[in-house]
């Protein structure tokens, strides 16, 4: 009989958790995430060497310093270049990034679009509070219209985005969304995001109770609801029909398709410019610009 | 006597086949082991429109493009103005023209005197008559061959390779062409005195600065890049773009320049060596990511060519103005290295120095280099590219129980763990930290951590005062310059050594940390300085101001870009100050 293979660690939710203390406000919706984070790693028994969690500046991206994984907190709005620079030099490893509304849809708009359109290997989590939570309350790019902050004193002059709506728009392969007070609805839609290959959008709402009072955590438990059952998750169009609501807030998955990935695309590049030959040596360049003739 | 070199320019209009032709020469040049500079100039067009090109042949060293030119072709003499002060020939020279061209000139106009030769030439009609009407560039190398005693068979193969490639009848009437120059040519005035000795030696290669950037990225171990277009540093993203997947590696042209540095800070956080290359507006776009790179320590190299600027400035033109930014724009205090290459060859070393330092040291590092350099061809001895290669320490087992990413060492610098290392897990960020990386804000800690990062500075500045030095031991007069201004300030310093004048010069290759040591022996060992620079706010002479005195009666030297600093301007400077006999006075 042959001996039993060694067994493999098996990580538990608190293994992903490292010792420093989140600095969120009690009651804060990341929270949650963070909860449904651990727990969803843990389901898929992510190689904490292996994973790496990449975010910008605000609240929620403060996230990175309480995993227990590979972690940078980057700066404001560029956690995608920095998840793209660690997706494509190492496929090895797992990338999530993370950041609030306003560093992924405001200042690092830009990047959102981009990696969206490569279809970048990496798992994106925005915890939309619909306000700029660090820096103290002011408006947001998904404040609603109207909305009192502390820079919109007579009410939000401009409209919302969707950045569900955003995210299919550009070319995620993988959009859903989520509610941080939905812990077990997260954990699972975090799962998924986590298993898709190629860019996996995430937004989960994600309360700010000191900027936006209680009221937001209450409007949005009430409007919460998964999406209905028979949703064709490979329609754009059909997830449009979801992206604009305002009296229900329909969490599950959006879209799902399969496409691809950049680092799909490298790779059948690396394999087209080798054309089966061995790596190419530095001597081996140098000799191309020796006139031949 | 022989002479020592040869200038040839050449100027026409789009499709005058102006570019190839100087390739042609400077391919035909390098194969036979003369020393080649070919620089291109072009107007604003997109494509076609006027261009000129200036190929520099050599059996002895050259370090800079001639600027006074020995042998001038010109297909359209409307196209000649548009150069006006970039392309000059000199009094005596060899002046070619098409005997078609509508427009006329006289030598008057160009300055040529009587020792010049001013000459007519139906370079069009010898190309219709070849039965191939494109090919005047290709009679033009005839003429050239037959008068100045180029490689004659050379030249024929470079013809065929260049016209031949995709149909063989193209390469046959591009040799009748060719034939047509070399027989025309035997019908002008013989010039024996003009022509160019040498024996063919072994073939060199001929590369431009950008291209020896990006070669020297790879020999580094060069493993990502990430970059966004900007003239006059695209070629090194498309030299990546080409090579590094034949090697295994990946390059990702970004969205913008926040991106590309984003993602190279990004690669290099995850253990692979990586890097960017871009021109002063976007430099300026990945100033806020330097500084997070210097506080997350965290390896990285930009390579900086310049141009005129401010904003879009002169895209495709020269200047040396981006000195300040490089070394100071940023927010913090935010140590970093700034490296400035001189020629071709230097693109490489400074590149694979760069990736050197910034690994074992990991800090960022920024490598200047101008479109000089950066887009002219030169030829390079193959044998001369090798440069010892450092790679970046990871902790030990031993430093791995308990693992902090930022020890403070006695030198700043602690190993860097990366993803995959089991025990080396951490979590750092552009937050003030402790050495575990976590966030901490007290003063104290941020004290105690930027003289950390403040320290690696100094084994930088021991291990690496590098710098030039050119000229006697003591000297009258001392120059002073840096990156691309090299090449135009060794020659002159030659010339006048043969002149029997003591010139100096000193040309640091570390621009931050700057090698003061180095500079204040040279500042002792001369009577009187002279800074060159090609900035209009003189950012070098205030830039060394502040790292060091200089005497009071230093003399400056700067202009603003768009022409590359010639040798007869410096020579000119070393004159005048001969002349005033100051060189007395200066105290030692
Ligand atoms: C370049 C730059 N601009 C501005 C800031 C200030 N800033 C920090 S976080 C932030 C917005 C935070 O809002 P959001 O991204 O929605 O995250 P939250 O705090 O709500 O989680 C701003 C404007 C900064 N850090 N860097
Ligand atoms: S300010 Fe808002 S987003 Fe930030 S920690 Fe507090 S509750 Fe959370």
């Amino acid at each position: 009989m042959s001996a039993a293979p060694p067994a493999l660690p098996v990580f538990v939710p608190g293994d992903y958790k490292t010792d420093l203390k989140p600095v969120w406000c009690p009651g804060c919706g990341d929270f949650g995430v963070l909860t449904a984070l651990y727990r969803a790693m843990a389901e898929l028994q992510l190689t904490p060497e292996l994973t790496a969690v990449v975010s910008g500046i605000g609240c929620s991206s403060r996230l990175p310093g309480y995993v227990e994984t590979y972690g940078f907190n980057t700066v404001h709005g560029r956690a995608l270049p920095l998840a793209t620079g660690v997706a494509v030099s190492r496929p090895d490893v797992k990338v999530i990034a993370v950041g609030g509304d306003g560093d992924g849809l405001a200042i690092g708009g830009n990047h959102f679009m981009h990696s969206a359109r490569r279809n970048l290997d990496v798992t994106y989590i925005l915890m939309d509070n619909e306000i700029y939570g660090l820096t103290k309350g002011q408006v947001a790019p998904t404040t609603p219209t109207g909305d009192k902050t502390k820079t919109t004193h007579y009410g939000n002059p401009e409209p919302a985005v969707d950045p569900c709506e955003l995210a299919i728009s550009f070319g995620a392969t993988w959009v859903g969304r989520a509610f941080s007070g939905d812990l077990k609805g997260t954990v699972e839609l975090i799962v998924k995001a986590l298993r898709h290959r190629g860019f996996a959008f995430l937004n989960v709402m994600s309360p700010c109770v000191t900027w936006r009072g209680d009221d937001q955590f209450k409007s949005l438990k009430a409007k919460a609801r998964p999406l209905p059952a028979g949703h064709d998750v490979t329609s754009r169009f059909e997830a449009f029909k979801f992206t604009r609501e305002t009296d229900v807030l329909s969490t599950g998955v959006l879209y799902d398709v399969k496409s691809p990935s950049l680092n799909d695309r490298l790779d059948t590049i690396k394999v087209t410019a080798r054309a089966g030959a061995p790596l190419v040596t530095v001597p081996e360049i140098v000799k191309t610009f020796l006139p031949s003739f | 006597m022989s002479r020592r070199d040869l200038t040839i320019a050449m100027v026409g209009a789009g499709g005058d086949g102006i570019v190839t032709m100087g390739d042609i020469l400077s391919q035909a040049g390098a194969r036979n082991g003369l020393n080649v500079i070919k620089t291109e100039a072009y107007g604003p067009q997109i494509r076609g429109g006027e261009s000129s090109c200036v190929v520099r042949l050599s059996p002895s060293a050259i370090y800079e493009q001639g600027d006074a030119v020995d042998v001038l072709v010109v297909f359209s003499w409307a196209d000649f103005g548009r150069f006006k002060g970039e392309v000059q020939p000199a009094p005596n020279a060899v002046v070619l023209f098409d005997e078609a061209d509508p427009v006329a000139r006289t030598r008057e106009d160009l300055g040529i005197g009587a020792d010049g030769h001013w000459l007519a030439v139906p370079f069009s009609k010898l190309a219709g008559d070849a039965g191939a009407k494109g090919s005047k560039n290709v009679v033009g190398l005839g003429v050239l061959t037959a008068l100045f005693g180029l490689a004659e068979e050379t030249i024929r193969r470079a013809v065929v390779k260049r016209f031949g490639r995709k149909k063989a009848a193209v390469g046959e009437l591009a040799l009748k062409a060719y034939e047509a120059g070399l027989v025309h040519g035997g019908t002008l005035p013989p010039m024996p005195e003009r022509g160019l000795t040498f024996t063919p030696g072994p073939a060199k290669l001929l590369m431009s600065g950008n291209e020896a950037s990006a070669l020297g990225a790879l020999h580094a171990g060069c493993r990502f890049f990430a970059g966004y277009p900007i003239t006059p540093s695209t070629e090194i993203l498309q030299f990546a773009e080409e090579w590094l997947p034949k090697m295994g590696g990946s390059v990702v042209q970004t969205e913008d320049e926040l991106a590309a540095i984003g993602a190279v800070v990004g690669a290099s956080f995850a253990g692979v060596k990586s890097m960017t290359a871009t021109s002063g507006p976007g430099l300026s776009l990945m100033t806020e990511m330097l500084g997070l790179a210097s506080m997350a320590e965290v390896p990285c190299v930009v390579v900086d060519v310049q141009r005129g600027g401010p904003s879009t400035g002169l895209p495709t033109k020269s200047e040396q103005s981006d000195l300040w930014q490089a070394v100071f724009a940023g927010h913090g205090d935010a140590p970093r290295v700034v490296i400035a290459a001189s020629d071709v060859e230097d693109c490489f070393h400074t590149t694979v120095e760069a990736f050197n330092i910034a690994e074992e040291f990991q800090v960022p590092v920024i490598v200047l280099t101008d479109q000089s350099i950066g887009q002219r061809r030169e030829t390079l001895d193959p044998t001369r590219l090798v440069h010892d290669v450092v790679d970046r320490a990871v902790p030990t087992a031993e430093e791995l129980v308990e693992y902090k990413r930022y020890r403070d060492t006695p030198d700043g610098y602690s190993p860097m763990s990366v993803p995959g290392l089991k025990g080396g897990i951490y979590q750092t960020n552009g937050l003030e930290h402790d050495e575990f990386g976590r966030p901490a804000s007290m003063a104290h800690v941020h004290e105690t951590m930027n003289a950390k990062r403040y320290r690696k500075l100094k084994p930088i500045r021991d291990r690496y005062q590098r710098a030039r030095r050119y000229g006697p031991a003591k000297a009258d007069l001392g120059i002073v310059c840096w990156g691309s201004s090299k090449g135009a300030v060794k020659e002159a310093v030659l010339m006048a050594e043969e002149r029997g004048e003591k010139v100096a010069a000193f040309i640091p290759q570390m621009i931050f940390p700057f090698p003061v040591k180095a500079f204040e022996e040279f500042r002792a060992s001369v009577r009187q300085l002279l800074v060159i620079e090609i900035s209009y706010a003189a950012q070098f002479y205030k830039y060394l101001r502040t790292f060091t005195t200089l005497p009071d009666n230093t003399i400056i030297f700067k202009r603003s870009g768009g022409k590359n600093l010639t040798i007869s301007e410096v020579d000119d400077q070393i004159r005048r100050f001969f002349a005033s006999g100051s060189q007395q006075k200066g105290a030692a």
